[in-house]
C-alpha cells in the first residue's frame, strides 16, 4: 500500500535531483531557473501529501500560495535574463562578474 | 466464448465506456472532415461561387462534392513525409500528436444530451481551461522544430496570441461559473433552464430567453471572439498567415504530419469552441421552446437536436467570419485581447457581483 | 492495487522528467521534460485528491509559466557547449551529495518512520463538497488577508517584468491603434464634384 513515506521520498528524490542540477549546470542561468521549479514542485508535494493524510486543508491552501509565488519569481527571473542576454550576449553567470553594467 | 462472456461481465463499465469514447472521436474526426467541405462550400457561395462540387460519392449524381474530404485525406496521406535537414526529428514527429491531444482530449467532458457525457466531473470547467491552454504546445514544438525562421516566427507570434486571448477566455468563463454556481457542465447547462419566477412571463418560463447569453451577453461575445483567436481563425489568423508568412508555423510539413497538426487540431478546437459556446450560452442540450409549451410536446424536448443545431449556428458564424473580415494585424490583434477584451470581462465580472447582490437574474431565485 | 500501479509508474516517469531536466544537452529538451514533470505531478496529485490544485498546476505551470521559460529558451540564441564544461567534472560530487541528500531523507522518513507515524492513506473522505469549493470556503474567509498579499506579488511581478524589458528604441515609431481607430470618416473622406468634361 502507498503510505505518507513514499510520498516523502519521491518530494526528497526530487529535491535531491534539483539541488544536484543546480551542481551540475551551474553556469547556465535558465537550467538553474528550472531546477529552482523542481525544487518548489517537490516542496508542494509534501503539503499535499501531509494535507491529504492529516484531512486539513491547509497545506493546499500553501500550495496554493506557493504556486503562485513560484510563477511570479520565474516570470522575473527570465525577464533579468533577457535583460542580461541583451547585455552579454550569453547566458553565463560566471560572464556577472563586474559590479557595473 | 465462455472467455468472452466472464470478460465481459467482469469489464462490462469498461468495454462500454472504450466503445464510448470510440464512437466519440469517430464522430468529431468525421465532423472535422465535413467541416472542411462545408467552410469551402460556404465561403464559396459567399463569394458567389460553388465550392468543390465535383468528387461524387459512389457516382452518385447528388450531393455532388461530398466526398471531397475525404479525396483530401487519401492524398495527404499519400503525400510524402519530408523532414528537414537539422531538424530536431524527434519533436518535429511529436509536436502533431501534441497539437492533437487536448484537441480530442477536451470531447470528454461535453454533455452531449442529459444522459450522454464521457465524464462527469466536478471540475469540468477546470479541466477544459486547462487542456485549451495545451493547445499552445503544438504549435511552438511545430515552429521550433522545423528548423526554419518562418516557421518559428510564425510560431512565436501564434503562441503570445493564443495565451492572451486564453486569459480573456478564462474570465468569460468565470462569469459563467458564478451564474450556474459549479464547475460540472451538466450543472452549468440545468443551471440555464430555471425560469426566473420574480420577472413574470416570458422570463418565468424556462426556454429561449433564460439562457446565459441574455444576463452575460458582453461575454459570450468575448468568449467567441477569442475563441475564433485561440484557434488562429481568420480575421486573426496572422500565424498561418496564407498571404505573409507562408503558412507560419506549419511551412515544413507535409503529407500526414501536415493533416494531424494543422488540420485535424484546428477544426477541432473550432468545432470544440463552438459546442464549448452553446454549452455555456445557449443552454447546450435544452429546448427553447422548454417553457412555453407544454413539457410532453416534441419541441420541447431537450435532446442533442437542439445542440447540434446550436453548433451548426456558431460553426456557421466561424465561417461567416472568415469570408467578411480582412485579416488583423498583429499589433491590433494584440491590442484586441489584452486592452479590450480583458477590461470589459473584468468589468462585466463586477456588474455580475452586483447582480448577484441584488438577486437580480440568474440569482433571484436564491432569495 | 490499481492505485499502487499507477503510483509507480507516474513516480517512474517524474523521476525520470527531472533526470531529463538536469542531464539534457539542449535547453529546449530540459524545458519539455520539465513539462512532463509538471504534468505526472499533477497526475499524482489527483490521486493525493487534490484536484484542483493538480489542474490548475496544468493550468497555470504548463499553461503559462512553462511557454514563457519555451519562448525565452528559443528565443535566445545559446552556445550549449561553453555552458556544459564543468558537466563531467562535477559529475561524480553531484552525485555524490544527491545521494547522500535522498539516503538522509529515507533514513528520517522511513527507516525512523519520524513521518511515518500516521499509517496508511485514510479512507477517501466522503465528498460533500467538491474540493474547489472547500478550498474556496477556507481561502476566502481565513486566508482572505494572504490572498490579496498573493494578488499583489503577481502584481509587482507584472509591474516588473515589463518595467525589465521594455525599451523605448530611438527611431522607433510605433502606430497608434487607438487613434487608428478613433479616426472619423470626415476626417479622411471628402466628395469632390467633378465635372465629366474635365474642368475643375
Amino acid at each position: 500500500m502507498i503510505g505518507l513515506p513514499h510520498f516523502l521520498v519521491l518530494a526528497g528524490v526530487l529535491f535531491s535531483i534539483a539541488v544536484a542540477g543546480i551542481f551540475l549546470n551551474r553556469k547556465n542561468m535558465i537550467v538553474l531557473l528550472m531546477c529552482i521549479e523542481l525544487m518548489l514542485l517537490a516542496v508542494n508535494f509534501n503539503f499535499i501529501a501531509f494535507s491529504r493524510w492529516l484531512g486539513n486543508l491547509d497545506g493546499q491552501v500553501f500550495v496554493f500560495f506557493i504556486l503562485t509565488v513560484a510563477a511570479a519569481e520565474s516570470a522575473i527571473g527570465l525577464a533579468i535574463l533577457v535583460v542580461v542576454f541583451r547585455e552579454r550576449r550569453g547566458i553565463n553567470v560566471d560572464s556577472l562578474d563586474a559590479m557595473r553594467g | 466464448m465462455n472467455l468472452l462472456l466472464s470478460l465481459w461481465t467482469e469489464y462490462r463499465e469498461l468495454i462500454v465506456l472504450t466503445v464510448e469514447i470510440i464512437a466519440v472521436m469517430l464522430a468529431v474526426v468525421i465532423s472535422v472532415a465535413l467541416m472542411t467541405y462545408a467552410e469551402r462550400k460556404v465561403i464559396g457561395w459567399i463569394q458567389v461561387r460553388h465550392g468543390p462540387n465535383q468528387i461524387r460519392i459512389f457516382g452518385l449524381p447528388f450531393f455532388k462534392g461530398l466526398a471531397q474530404p475525404f479525396a483530401d485525406v487519401i492524398k495527404l496521406l499519400l503525400k510524402e513525409v519530408i523532414v528537414p535537414t537539422n531538424a530536431d526529428k524527434f519533436l518535429f514527429l511529436i509536436a502533431p500528436l501534441v497539437a492533437l491531444t487536448p484537441a480530442l482530449a477536451t470531447w470528454a467532458v461535453v454533455p452531449f444530451s442529459p444522459e450522454f457525457v464521457l465524464a462527469d466531473i466536478d471540475a469540468g470547467l477546470l479541466y477544459i481551461l486547462a487542456l485549451t491552454s495545451l493547445g499552445v504546445y503544438g504549435i511552438i514544438l511545430a515552429g521550433w522544430a522545423a528548423n526554419s525562421k518562418y516557421a518559428l516566427l510564425g510560431a512565436m507570434r501564434s503562441a503570445a496570441q493564443i495565451v492572451a486571448y486564453e486569459i480573456a477566455m478564462g474570465f468569460a468563463l468565470v462569469g459563467v461559473l458564478m451564474a450556474a454556481g459549479s464547475l460540472n457542465l451538466t450543472d452549468i447547462v440545468r443551471a440555464q433552464s430555471h425560469g426566473y419566477a420574480a420577472y413574470g412571463w416570458p422570463w418565468q418560463a424556462a426556454g429561449f430567453l433564460t439562457w446565459n447569453w441574455f444576463w452575460l451577453f458582453p461575454l459570450m461575445v468575448v468568449y467567441f471572439i477569442s475563441g475564433i483567436a485561440e484557434t488562429n481563425r481568420a480575421p486573426f489568423d496572422v500565424a498561418e498567415g496564407e498571404s505573409e508568412i507562408v503558412a507560419g508555423f506549419h511551412v515544413e510539413y507535409s503529407g500526414a504530419t501536415f493533416a494531424t497538426l494543422f488540420a485535424l487540431p484546428e477544426y477541432a478546437n473550432m468545432i470544440l469552441v463552438a459546442t464549448l459556446a452553446s454549452v455555456f450560452f445557449m443552454g447546450g442540450w435544452q429546448s427553447p421552446f422548454d417553457g412555453y409549451l407544454a413539457p410532453t410536446s416534441l419541441l420541447a424536448e431537450p435532446s442533442f437536436m437542439w445542440l447540434a443545431l446550436k453548433i451548426l449556428a456558431f460553426l456557421f458564424c466561424f465561417l461567416w467570419f472568415r469570408a467578411t473580415f480582412p485579416r488583423y494585424r498583429y499589433d491590433q490583434i494584440m491590442r484586441l485581447g489584452w486592452k479590450v477584451f480583458i477590461p470589459i470581462t473584468l468589468v462585466w465580472i463586477a456588474v455580475e457581483s452586483a447582480m448577484a447582490w441584488f438577486r437580480v437574474g440568474p440569482w433571484a431565485s436564491l432569495g | 492495487m490499481f492505485v499502487t500501479l499507477l503510483f509507480y509508474a507516474f513516480a517512474t516517469v517524474l523521476v525520470g522528467a527531472a533526470l531529463g531536466v538536469v542531464l539534457s544537452r539542449n535547453p529546449v529538451h530540459a524545458a519539455l521534460f520539465l513539462v512532463l514533470a509538471f504534468f505526472t505531478s499533477a497526475a499524482l496529485w489527483l490521486l493525493l485528491e487534490a484536484e484542483f490544485l493538480g489542474i490548475v498546476l496544468v493550468l497555470v505551470y504548463v499553461g503559462a509559466v512553462m511557454v514563457l521559460f519555451l519562448f525565452v529558451v528559443m528565443m535566445l540564441d545559446v552556445n550549449v557547449a561553453q555552458l556544459r564544461e564543468g558537466l563531467t567534472r562535477h559529475a561524480p560530487l553531484g552525485a555524490l551529495v544527491a545521494g547522500i541528500m535522498i539516503v538522509e531523507i529515507v533514513y528520517v522518513v522511513w527507516v525512523r518512520e519520524l513521518g511515518g507515524t500516521l499509517g496508511p492513506m485514510p479512507a477517501a473522505s466522503v465528498a460533500s463538497v467538491s474540493n474547489t469549493k472547500a478550498l474556496g470556503a477556507v481561502l476566502y474567509t481565513d486566508y482572505a488577508l494572504p490572498f490579496q498579499l498573493a494578488a499583489v506579488v503577481l502584481l509587482v511581478a507584472i509591474v516588473a517584468a515589463i518595467v525589465l524589458t521594455m525599451r523605448k528604441r530611438p527611431g522607433y515609431r510605433q502606430q497608434d491603434i487607438a487613434a487608428q481607430v478613433a479616426v472619423r470618416r470626415e476626417d479622411r473622406v471628402r466628395i469632390v464634384k467633378v465635372d465629366p468634361a474635365g474642368r475643375p
